[in-house]
C-alpha cells in the first residue's frame, strides 16, 4: 500500500467533507484528498487553471463527485471530463444523496464508473466513503498517467 | 353511431345549403318516381323528410331555404292545377305542415345542441380538473420528496458529529453527557427512520403499477416464510387459508402482506403462543377480501378510524416500536389497487385486518 492515487472530492457541504475526511482518515487516505467545493472549482482543478495553475500535471486517481454543486451542477461536470480527450479516463464516482431514477440514467449515460447514493445513517456513510476511497485509491490500477504518491 | 353525429352547423354554407339543394332534389326525384310507379300521396312525407334532415343538421338558413323549395316544388308537382303555381286557398294547410314542421325539427334540434355544449362544457370541466389534480398530485409528491431528501443530510451531521464526539470525549464526559449524547443519537436515528419511512411511502404513491394475476395464497406462504426465520425463537402458530388469485402489482400486494404480518409479529410478542391467520373473507363476481387475524395485543374500537393515517400510533413506543407508517402504507397501496381497508378489533384480544382486490 505504499503507492496511493489522489482523490478530487467534489462537495459542497463543509460537514459532509469532514465527515469523508474523518472515515479517510483511518486508511491515512485524508492527506491525499483535494477537495473542490463547487463543478466550476472542480474543473479549474482538472484542467490546472486558476488557483490550480501550475499543479502537477497528473490525473486524480478518482473523482467522487457530487451532483448538487453551486455554479456548475456535477452532471455538467461529468459531462466536460468524460467528452475530453485528457481527462474521460478519471474514475468518476457520483456520491450524491438523489436516488431519483433520473439522475441515476444520466449519470451512466453520461459514462459515469459508479453511482452511489450517500446512505443517510452516519456509519454506513462513513463505511462507504472508505470503502471507495480504499477501492478506487488503493486497490483499483488507475488509468496511465495518474497521480501517484 | 358517430358517424351520423356530424353537425354541419359550424360547416361551410356552400355545404350546408348544397344540402338543402340535394335533400329537396332527392325527395322531389323519389316522389315523381313513386309517382310514375303509381304510388300516391307520397310527395309530402319525403318533402317533411327533406325539411327534417336539413334542419336537423344544417340549421337556420338551409332550413328555411328547404321548406320554400319544398313548397314550391310540391305546388308546382303535386297540387291542382299542376304545373302551375298558382296557389289556392285550399293548398295552405299543406304548406302549414311544412312550416310548422320545420319548426318543430329546429326546437328539438335546438335542445339537442343545448344538451351537447352542455355535455361538452362539463366534459372540458372534467379534464381540465383532473390535469390540475394530477399537476397537484406531481407537485406534492416532489415536495415530499425533496422534503425527505434535504432533511437527510443535516440529520447525518447531527448523528456523525454527536459519533465522533462520543468518541473523541467519552472518557472525560460524566454520566450525565454521555447520556445525553446517546439520546441525542437515538433520536437522530429515529428521524432517519421516519424520513425512510416518508420517503418510501411517497415512492408508492408515484411509483407505476404493474397490473398481472396475483396468486396471493403463493406470495402469503412466500411472507410467512420470510417471518417464519426471523422470529425462530417464537412460539407462533400459523394458518393460511386457501386464498384466492386477485389482480393488481405483485410487489405492491407483497408490502401489504409484509406490512399486516409484521404488525401480527410484533403485537403478538405479548402471547407465550401466538396465532397470526391469513384467509379469505369473502368473495364475490367482482371483488375478494382478505384478512389477517393475530391474537395480540389488538385495539380500541374507538381510535379505529385513526388506524390507517400517516405516523398515527396507537401505542407507546416503548411498549411496541415502530413509526406508524406501515398500515397507512398497506392503506394507500389498496386504494390504488381499487380496494378498501377496514379493521377490528378489541384491547388485548387481538386485531383483524381486512383489505378487498379486485378479482381477475
Amino acid at each position: 500500500m505504499e503507492k496511493f492515487g489522489r482523490i478530487l472530492m467534489v462537495e459542497d457541504d463543509p460537514k459532509d467533507v469532514e465527515l469523508a475526511l474523518t472515515a479517510l482518515e483511518e486508511y491515512h487516505l485524508a492527506n491525499e484528498v483535494v477537495v473542490a467545493r463547487d463543478g466550476q472549482q472542480a474543473l479549474d482543478y482538472l484542467y490546472g487553471r486558476g488557483e490550480f495553475t501550475g499543479r502537477s500535471p497528473e490525473n486524480p486517481a478518482v473523482m467522487l463527485l457530487d451532483l448538487k454543486l453551486p455554479k456548475v451542477d456535477g452532471l455538467e461536470v461529468l459531462q466536460k471530463v468524460k467528452s475530453d480527450e485528457n481527462l474521460k479516463t478519471i474514475p468518476v464516482v457520483v456520491l450524491t444523496s438523489s436516488n431519483e431514477e433520473k439522475d441515476m440514467m444520466r449519470s451512466y449515460k453520461l459514462g459515469v464508473n459508479a453511482y452511489v447514493v450517500k446512505p443517510v445513517d452516519f456509519h454506513e456513510f462513513v463505511n462507504a466513503v472508505k470503502e471507495l476511497g480504499v477501492f478506487w485509491a488503493v486497490i483499483n490500477q488507475p488509468p496511465p498517467g495518474s497521480m501517484k504518491k | 353511431m358517430a358517424r351520423w353525429n356530424v353537425d354541419l352547423q359550424n360547416g361551410s354554407p356552400v355545404l350546408r345549403y348544397g344540402l338543402s339543394l340535394v335533400c329537396v332534389g332527392l325527395a322531389l326525384g323519389l316522389a315523381l318516381a313513386a309517382q310514375y310507379y303509381g304510388f300516391r300521396d307520397v310527395g309530402l312525407p319525403l318533402f317533411t323528410l327533406a325539411i327534417a334532415i336539413v334542419t336537423w343538421y344544417a340549421g337556420m338558413g338551409p332550413s328555411v331555404l328547404t321548406v320554400l323549395l319544398s313548397m314550391l316544388s310540391f305546388d308546382y308537382f303535386f297540387v291542382q292545377p299542376l304545373y302551375s303555381l298558382a296557389i289556392d286557398l285550399q293548398d295552405l294547410p299543406y304548406f302549414l305542415i311544412f312550416v310548422v314542421w320545420a319548426v318543430v325539427v329546429a326546437s328539438f334540434a335546438a335542445v339537442r345542441r343545448r344538451i351537447e355544449e352542455h355535455l361538452r362544457n362539463a366534459r372540458e370541466e372534467l379534464t381540465h380538473r383532473a390535469e390540475e389534480l394530477e399537476a397537484t398530485n406531481k407537485e406534492l409528491e416532489s415536495f415530499t420528496y425533496s422534503v425527505s431528501h434535504d432533511l437527510r443530510a443535516p440529520l447525518r451531521h447531527v448523528a456523525g458529529f454527536s459519533e465522533l464526539l462520543q468518541k473523541h470525549a467519552s472518557s472525560s464526559l460524566d454520566d450525565k453527557s454521555r447520556r445525553y449524547i446517546r439520546l441525542i443519537l437515538e433520536s437522530a436515528k429515529k428521524m432517519g427512520n421516519l424520513i425512510d419511512d416518508l420517503l418510501g411511502f411517497s415512492r408508492i404513491g408515484r411509483a407505476e403499477t404493474r397490473t398481472a394475476a396475483v396468486n396471493l395464497g403463493q406470495l402469503a406462504r412466500e411472507v410467512v416464510a420470510d417471518f417464519g426465520q426471523d422470529a425462530s425463537g417464537r412460539d407462533i402458530v400459523w394458518r393460511i387459508g386457501a386464498l384466492p388469485v386477485c389482480r393488481g402489482d405483485r410487489s405492491m400486494l407483497r408490502l401489504v402482506l409484509v406490512n399486516l404480518v409484521s404488525n401480527a409479529v410484533k403485537f403478538t410478542r405479548i402471547r407465550t403462543r401466538a396465532e397470526i391467520e391469513i384467509g379469505s373473507a369473502r368473495e364475490d363476481s367482482r371483488e375478494v377480501e382478505i384478512f389477517v387475524r393475530d391474537n395480540g395485543a389488538g385495539f380500541d374500537m374507538q381510535h379505529a378510524n385513526k388506524l390507517f393515517g400517516v405516523f398515527q400510533r396507537l401505542h407507546l413506543a416503548e411498549e411496541f416500536e415502530g413509526t406508524g407508517i406501515g398500515l397507512a402504507t398497506v392503506q394507500r397501496i389498496v386504494h390504488r389497487h381499487g380496494g378498501k381497508v377496514r379493521a377490528e378489533g378489541m384491547v388485548d384480544n387481538g386485531a383483524i385486518f381486512y383489505f378487498s382486490l379486485p378479482k381477475v
